[in-house]
């Protein structure tokens, strides 16, 4: 099973609002993944371990695996764009 | 009405691991929410009240004797032991009252918005927690219900307030057009302003620092196993213990600090669901119409000036809490001072030596506002039966969030002199941090 991460400040309350949203949506697409919220202050020992990373900041740096913008599903502004995104990645 | 009140008492004796799943269910089935997820999102919550009442209880068994320790040792009294944020919010979930914020949060919004007051809207459900802790503090000081929701209206409306003014602001840091937070944490920067007009004044302090060069090197320091351990070891020290008894505090603070980010996750796997039913419902009332998304505070977190000043802040804190006169708070889980760090990001545009200095200079604000406040905090956790309290500990939260308006409006609600005079004060500080963010706002939009 792929896995995602989505990371705030702490690990606790954006990230898991993000990522309980990106669980449901997976849910209604039958697509299985492991979607984890996660501490941006360890996210370095996060990103080598998953496949996908969801961010809900402006990256100041490069990560090896494909990043996608978790502001789209806090807002639901271009929320289809990135879902459509992520699919693919799980695919 | 005997009987109903005696089958409420019956429900709010069983304790908060109980009582507020009940009343989760109960309002997720209100709101819609299938049966299968409504209990599923219920249990949830019980599970994140258990989990966190174990860690709790945990922490303050390996903290407090280290604590008396030190205080039989050195004479330095800091038995009130920092649970840090998850706790707070833990013990305020189990306020019985707490989930009349939402509705109240809601009609201040949707209020404002429709009249034009605020361009914002706030989606984040979350930190309607922060004001039911607001409503906590009140409610501790003054012993009146009203009085406390109307104070804690009151920070719902100034963290709209706010919001609107810091959003280009914050446009500028996070690169996303449209959000904004309003978290209440940025109350502070109202505080801050005057203090940075100053130090904006002196050429020193406007020089440009690289965050991210000094991020990478001591970042390690604020992940919660490493700082956990290192905070552990030296109250080992500092209490005379042996080695190995050091060696073994600091792995117990260790797991305790790394263990409590992982259950409060569980608060907001259950509430998610139900903050995303209120969202919908919002948006489309409000469909169509320009305006600025609110958002919690870690859509800042991409700044390393944030993390640089939070973890050089640290060992000022801890200091700070020894020399202190009259302060009784052991800074432990909420020694990451977010709610001083995000506020001097705003007030400073980004300057890391400008927003140290800030940092620094807030540290005994919050140490003494977490003393004043322990008393309530602790009786709060017992009375809910949130969190099992032996005989001679106590709790707090060594970082609690925008302090000043906390203690000015507990102030205020005793209607006391010092009370009404720090309110009108803070309305004047309110209409300069408007002037000057409005002139900065004219400068940032003239640089795009």
């Amino acid at each position: 099973m792929k896995k995602v991460i989505v990371a705030c400040g702490s690990g606790v309350a954006t990230s898991q609002t993000v990522a309980s949203k990106v669980k449901r949506v997976l849910e209604e697409k039958k697509v299985r993944a492991d979607v984890q919220a996660v501490d941006i202050k360890s996210l370095e020992n996060y990103i080598k371990s998953s496949d996908v990373y969801i961010s809900i900041t402006k990256n100041t740096k490069e990560y090896d695996i494909p990043t996608l913008n978790g502001i789209a599903f806090l807002t639901g502004m271009g929320i289809e764009q990135e879902t459509q995104k992520l699919l693919d990645l799980l695919k | 009405m005997d009987i109903l009140q005696s089958v409420v008492n019956y429900i709010l004796d069983l304790g908060a691991e109980v009582f507020v799943p009940a009343l989760m269910i109960i309002i997720g089935l209100i709101v819609g929410m299938k049966v299968r997820n409504a209990f599923n999102a219920g249990i949830i919550l019980g599970v994140a009240f258990i989990g966190m009442n174990l860690v709790i209880g945990f922490m303050l068994e390996a903290i407090t004797p280290a604590a008396q320790a030190l205080a039989e040792l050195t004479g330095i009294n800091l038995t009130a032991v920092d649970g840090g944020w998850t706790t707070a919010a833990t013990i305020t979930w189990a306020w019985p009252y707490a989930f009349l914020m939402f509705p109240i949060q809601l009609a201040i919004n949707g209020i404002m918005l429709l009249f034009n007051w605020t361009k914002t809207l706030n989606v984040d459900l979350w930190n309607v927690w922060g004001k039911i802790f607001t409503a906590v503090l009140i409610m501790g000081i003054t012993g009146n219900m009203y009085i406390a929701f109307v104070g804690a209206s009151v920070v719902a409306v100034v963290e709209l307030l706010l919001a609107d003014l810091n959003q280009l602001q914050i446009e500028k840091v996070t690169g996303i057009p449209g959000v904004t937070v309003t978290h209440g944490m940025n109350i502070l920067a109202v505080s801050l302003m005057p203090l940075d007009w100053v130090l904006r004044r002196i050429k020193l302090f406007n020089k440009k620092m690289d965050a991210s060069a000094l991020r990478e090197k001591i970042g390690v320091f604020a992940e919660n196993n490493v700082m956990g351990a290192i905070i552990g070891l030296l109250l080992g020290f500092a209490a005379g213990y042996s080695v190995a008894d050091a060696l073994i505090l600091s792995m117990q603070a260790a797991a305790a600090l790394t263990l409590f980010p992982m259950i409060a996750k569980l608060f907001m796997e259950a509430l998610s669901p139900l903050s995303e039913a209120i969202n919908e419902f919002m948006k489309k009332r409000f469909k169509g119409r320009e305006m600025f998304i609110g958002l919690d505070w870690p859509i800042l977190a991409g700044s390393n000036e944030v993390w640089v000043t939070i973890i050089l802040t640290i060992p000022f804190t801890l200091l700070l809490s020894f020399i202190l006169p009259g302060n009784e708070v052991l800074p432990f889980a909420g020694i990451l001072n977010i709610g001083l760090a995000v506020p001097a990001l705003i007030v400073t545009g980004g300057n890391l030596l400008r927003m140290l200095i800030l940092s620094i200079l807030g540290t005994p604000v919050f140490l003494y506002a977490a003393t004043y406040f322990t008393d309530i905090i602790t009786n709060l956790a017992e009375s809910t039966n949130a969190v099992k309290i032996e005989e001679g500990q106590r709790l707090t939260w060594s970082t609690i969030e925008y302090p000043v308006i906390r203690y000015i409006l507990t102030e205020l609600g005793s209607l006391t002199i010092l009370g009404i005079s720090l309110a009108v004060i803070w309305v004047l500080l309110f209409i300069f941090y408007r002037q000057q963010m409005t002139k900065r706002n004219k400068e940032l939009s003239i640089t795009e």
